[in-house]
């Protein structure tokens, strides 16, 4: 009996406590966050050129949005994703850009993609004012260019530049190289151009090919030209402007004609499964990116079990089974644009859309000391704060390269 | 190094060549361009990459590839110029412009947007003659176009088809006055082209072993430019407009920047439009008409 009313006591009073507590905390929660979801942006070219490395990239927000709802989303919201094709085009680009500002109202946007998109749909950001993260675009300066909305979860190419050019050049006694570069593509082209001479000149390497590097363009079918150019000079190495598949094709040729010399280059050859489709001829191949699947971190670790899961459900195929970089970057950004909702006090209500767009600006100006899977922020220009891997091709797939 | 460059020109030239050859068909035939070409092309090397995935040896590859890409080229007959003879003269333009998008994406779908890889079923010889080095995959890209242009050469000039062919091109109601089945020459007619360029698109998929859905659009317009040098509906000259744009191609890229190429190839273009209209071989072509 007297423990019965013990009991009831007792779970009196937890039950006063529990009240309290809510009461204490839903009128904070409910002023915060209004509204029935919260909209994020998604601009990828899910169609065209990059489509299959777009789609990874809508499985990677798509992902933090289920992680993140999983927990009862943010102030208790939901989040949703609202997906618009750029179709790799600058012109639709800023057509979704529009849709996804205006007519869909959404808080933030993830993408573009490119480098040459993103050029386009930038300064139209800042027209808009509304924030883009960029996920994969990595040409130098392009944010700095389009402040105070642009924002690029990549670095740029001459930091990673800098860490792959100093390993190659341990590993393989490099003197004097070769460059061959896209001169089409934005990045690739910024690579080859402005990125890789001076990063092998502040190591001390001479470049054979001088201010007039060989020059192809993107989707070239043939590169028997170029090769039997970069073979007449004999260099000790080559350093590529190049995106994946064209650094398959440039690699495969120069196997053909007997060159044996190493390639580098920097992140943009991880798009498209260079040591799988290589075999043979890409070992020893070096470059270097900001995440691998090898990094064994927690935070990686549930991105992977996270990605898998959300990839069962939507753009299930055989290219978008395998996450590589980019996805972890669109991941990163969605707890990004979580995080500055919670901590800016973003309402959510359509009639403050301006303010709390702006206020997600603010916050991500600011953003430096973020704990992603392998972001940390932005710097005052706008990209990524991110530690440099570099990694080399070794038995048909990517490995990361211990430095000291 | 001159020697290699020239040798690398003409492997690139003579599977424009054969695109060139199969613009050059349908618009001898039907004076009407064909923008989804360039789009058979591609898909003639994607079901070769397809079978050669199946461990198909490379003839079979080939065949297969030339007869997808035939019927997806009498498809294009059907659906985009057929439907559309009384219509506007552009329509059938139009039709095939977007048939091709609808091929690309189609390819998309299946094979994805990122670079396909034919598997290295063989192992490649490389003959070193003087300062040239040539790879026994060179060496069979060159003998299949050659024997493709000399057999269709023939075929045209001497074979009852071939004839019929000729007389349609030349004046399709008096041919069929004459008791040619005008239908079944058109059909045969896109057939061949559709063929050819699919024989194309597996032997360039081969070089380089790869392929992406978008490689018809820039081979569709060379092969285009390759018709105008060569002279419209002249079928040597277009095997000779490919072969040039092949050199020149590769030539700009050994000696220049690839930046020029482009301006280089549709330069010339327009500078034949505007001077030359006839193309290299065109005024034979009149004289004997």
């Amino acid at each position: 009996m007297s423990l019965g009313r013990k009991t009831s006591i007792f779970g009196f009073v937890t039950f006063s406590i529990l009240i309290l507590a809510l009461a204490w905390h839903t009128p904070v929660l409910a002023q915060s966050i209004a509204g029935k979801e919260i909209r994020i942006g998604a601009l990828f070219p899910i169609t065209g050129h990059g489509a299959n490395a777009a789609k990874r990239e809508a499985i990677g927000v798509q992902a933090a949005i289920d992680v993140i709802n999983a927990q009862g989303g943010v102030g208790g919201v939901p989040l949703k994703m609202y997906l618009e094709d750029t179709a790799s085009n600058p012109q639709e680009g800023v057509n979704a850009l529009r849709k996804l500002a205006a007519d869909q109202k959404v808080l933030a946007i993830v993408g573009p993609h490119y480098s040459s998109v993103a050029e386009s749909t930038f300064p139209m950001g800042n027209r808009l004012k509304i924030v883009q993260i960029a996920v994969a675009s990595s040409k130098p300066g392009l944010s700095e260019a389009n402040r105070p909305y642009a924002f690029r979860n990549t670095i740029t190419e001459d930091k990673v530049a800098d860490a792959v050019v100093r390993e190659f050049k341990k590993r393989y006694n490099i003197k004097k190289v070769a460059i061959i570069t896209d001169i089409k593509d934005a990045v690739a082209r910024s690579v080859g151009m402005q990125v890789l001479p001076p990063a092998f000149k502040a190591h001390g390497i001479e470049i054979l090919t001088g201010d007039n590097p060989v020059t192809f363009q993107t989707n070239d079918t043939q590169f028997t030209a170029q090769i039997t150019k970069l073979k007449s000079l004999k260099p000790d190495g080559i350093g590529m402007g190049a995106l994946g598949p064209d650094a398959l094709n440039i690699i495969t040729e120069a196997r053909r004609q007997g060159m044996n010399q190493p390639f580098m280059s920097t992140a943009p050859v991880h798009e498209g499964d260079l040591p799988q489709k290589g075999g043979k001829a890409v070992e020893g191949t070096f470059s270097g990116s900001c995440w691998s699947p090898q990094l064994d971190t927690p935070e990686s670790k549930r991105f992977v079990e996270a990605y898998g899961k959300t990839q069962k459900k939507m753009f299930t195929s055989e290219f978008t089974e395998t996450p590589d970089y980019y996805p972890v970057f669109a991941y990163d950004a969605v707890f990004m644009i979580a995080e500055a909702i919670k901590k800016a006090g973003v309402t959510n209500k359509p009639d403050d859309l301006t303010q709390d767009r702006e206020k997600i600006m603010k916050y991500f100006t600011n953003l430096r000391d973020f704990k992603g899977v392998a972001s940390k922020g932005f710097n005052e220009a706008g990209d990524g704060i991110k530690d440099v891997l570099v990694d080399e091709i070794k038995g048909g797939r990517w490995v990361l390269i211990k430095s000291k | 190094m001159f020697l290699q460059q020239l040798i690398n020109g003409l492997m690139l030239g003579s599977t424009y060549s054969l695109v060139a050859i199969g613009y050059t068909l349908v618009m001898g035939l039907l004076n009407l361009l064909n923008i989804a070409h360039g789009d058979v092309f591609m898909f003639g090397a994607f079901l070769g990459l397809s079978l050669a995935m199946l461990n198909m040896p490379l003839y079979l590859s080939l065949i297969v590839g030339m007869i997808g890409a035939g019927v997806i080229s009498v498809l294009i007959e059907r659906l985009c110029f057929r439907p559309l003879r009384e219509a506007h003269f552009l329509s059938p333009l139009v039709s095939t412009v977007a048939f091709g998008i609808l091929l690309e994406n189609v390819a998309t779908q299946i094979w994805g947007s990122e670079p396909s890889r034919y598997p290295q079923t063989t192992d490649v010889a490389q003959f070193q003659v003087g300062p040239v080095l040539i790879s026994s995959i060179q060496i069979i890209i060159l003998a299949t176009s050659v024997v493709l242009m000399v057999a269709l050469d023939q075929f045209i000039k001497r074979t009852r088809t071939g004839r019929s062919m000729r007389a349609t091109s030349e004046n399709p109601q008096t041919a069929s006055l004459l008791g040619v089945d005008v239908n079944w020459v058109t059909t045969g007619t896109f057939f061949v082209s559709g063929a050819l360029a699919g024989a194309a698109g597996v032997l360039t998929a081969l070089v380089y072993l790869q392929i992406v859905p978008f490689i018809g659009i820039r081979q569709g317009l060379i092969g285009m430019v390759a018709m105008v040098i060569g002279g419209l509906g002249n079928l040597r000259g277009a095997m000779l407009g490919g072969i040039i744009i092949g050199v020149i191609e590769v030539m700009n890229d050994a000696y220049f920047t690839a930046s020029y190429r482009d301006m280089i190839i549709f330069g010339l273009f327009f500078l034949f439009l505007v001077i030359r209209p006839e193309g290299l071989f065109g005024a034979e072509e009149k004289r004997r008409s």
